[in-house]
């Protein structure tokens, strides 16, 4: 069974019809790239599957339990709601780490306040996430004191506390650096090569070619093309053909 | 009395006098300021129009006229009008009254500061608490409340120090805090008349206080100096 179905999504803001229609499905431990160029409607379709924003029609199904249905629930209770986001994570484009914590505090603060094990318990997780992702020094750092590559590893860490089953990521290389996005990209890899379940919106060719099991190409808030990485090298649609020779 | 040794004594203890109730009025008007202009940047963020455009609008009326106007019409208004002292007589009337204005007038101007502090927080935080399954109070108070309090210290202080002399207006109506004390020498009190120096002495007073406002603030500012937000 799936992990992750999305069925018929539809979104409009306004007059601004921006998902048509979206339906994929998704396999535990598959990594799916999202590419497709600005305003074509993947950040809107990533903010859906987090409840931070509400689709106009469609579904969507985590391991079988409908988490969200148009039909029935458009604005579900905030308790309801909070259990919901918990399927997911999201890593920002800007990190939005929390600028008056540590990088400690960053990555336990959810897992204190939602009571998730002893403190001892998560700190010690929150110190194994933090020096898997490369920054054992820098755990009592605040994020002023930071990099944008390293921020961006901590709000990764911040992201995995929770435990999610689906880990989402919002072109997290965009507001970099070019000589930085090679680390965030790396931390990425390495959580594919342990089968963590990841959808992640990015500009990066080549990383989506190297690292995704499936790519889905978006278009006018349509999938104008999906399939394995092949795709990008042997693209069947225009489209995607116009879009890739603009890289 | 004319030897300034003699009159110093008597000058320094009606000051000290006088500068108690303005320390009152001060300290009076930030308690009931502070909570009250954020229940009125609430009102003026509030998605439910009628009640923004009221409350936009009585901000509007308190910034846009002098304070001095403000506690003339609170303190004689329900005299003349309705024939009533609903602040009561004597000093006490006076004070309850320019507590009224002073506490109306800063709500407002604070609120204002509020409503920048808060709308200044990037979204971005709160949508990174939501993704981490935070409650709403849970975000305000472990994660905007304190970043809000770091971009609302510098123009605080800022109305903070300007109401340590905001409070002299409060002359107008014949409260007596420092100045009116201060004055008292120049046209005759306890033997003393025709001094000009004790009002000019009441400069040190507020000199003083808002030098040691000023640290607090620059302390203040430096505790919250170790992130940027």
């Amino acid at each position: 069974m799936a992990i992750l179905e999305v069925k018929n999504i539809n979104k409009s803001f306004g007059r601004n019809h921006v998902l048509r229609g979206i339906d994929f499905t998704l396999e535990k431990g598959e990594v799916l790239s999202i590419i497709g160029s600005s305003g074509s409607g993947k950040t809107t379709l990533l903010r859906c599957l987090n409840s931070l924003e509400f689709a106009d029609e469609g579904q969507i199904i985590v391991s079988g339990e409908t988490i969200f249905d148009a039909a029935v629930n458009k604005r579900p209770s905030e308790s309801e709601l909070r259990l919901k986001r918990l399927h997911f994570g999201l890593v920002f484009q800007n990190f939005n780490l929390f600028p008056q914590y540590s990088v400690l505090d960053n990555v336990t603060l959810a897992s204190r306040l939602l009571n998730k094990g002893t403190k001892e318990e998560i700190e010690q997780y929150a110190l194994e996430l933090i020096e898997s992702v490369g920054l054992k020094d820098k755990v009592n750092s605040y994020p002023c004191e930071l990099s944008g590559g390293q921020q961006q590893r901590v709000a990764i860490a911040r992201a995995l506390a929770m435990k999610p089953e689906i880990l989402c990521f919002d072109e997290p290389t965009s507001a970099l650096d070019p000589e930085l996005t090679g680390e965030v990209l790396k931390v990425i890899k390495s959580l594919a090569d342990k089968h963590m379940t990841m959808i992640v919106v990015t500009h990066e060719m080549a990383f989506a070619h190297d690292v995704s099991d499936r790519v889905i190409f978006m278009d006018g808030g349509v999938i104008a093309e999906q399939g394995t990485p092949r795709i990008l090298e042997n693209p069947s649609s225009d489209r995607l053909k116009s879009f890739l020779t603009s890289f | 009395m004319t030897n300034f040794a003699e009159q110093f004594p008597i000058v320094f203890q009606s000051l000290n006098i006088g500068f108690l109730q303005t320390l009152k009025l001060f300290a009076v008007t930030l308690l009931g300021a502070i909570p009250l202009g954020l229940i009125i940047s609430f009102g003026s963020m509030s998605r439910f129009k009628p009640l923004s455009a009221v409350v936009r609008i009585l901000v509007w009326i308190i910034r846009g006229t002098p304070l001095m106007l403000q506690l003339l019409i609170i303190f004689y208004f329900p005299g003349l009008v309705f024939g009533q002292q609903l602040w009561g007589g004597g000093e006490n009337g006076r004070f309850i009254a320019s507590a009224v204005a002073f506490i109306i007038n800063y709500a407002c101007y604070f609120s204002e500061i509020y409503r920048g502090g808060i709308q200044g927080v990037p979204h971005g935080q709160q949508e990174a608490g939501q993704v981490l399954g935070l409650s709403k109070g849970q975000i305000f108070f472990r994660i905007t409340l304190l970043q809000m309090i770091k971009r609302i210290v510098p123009p605080m202080s800022n109305e903070i120090i300007t109401l340590v002399k905001d409070t002299s207006l409060a002359r107008i109506i014949a409260l007596q805090e420092v100045i009116w004390a201060g004055q008292s020498f120049m046209k005759g009190s306890q033997g003393i008349s025709g001094a000009i120096w004790p009002l000019f002495f009441t400069g040190v007073y507020y000199l003083i206080f808002s030098g040691l406002l000023t640290l607090l603030f620059g302390w203040i500012e430096k505790k919250l100096s170790y992130f940027k937000a």
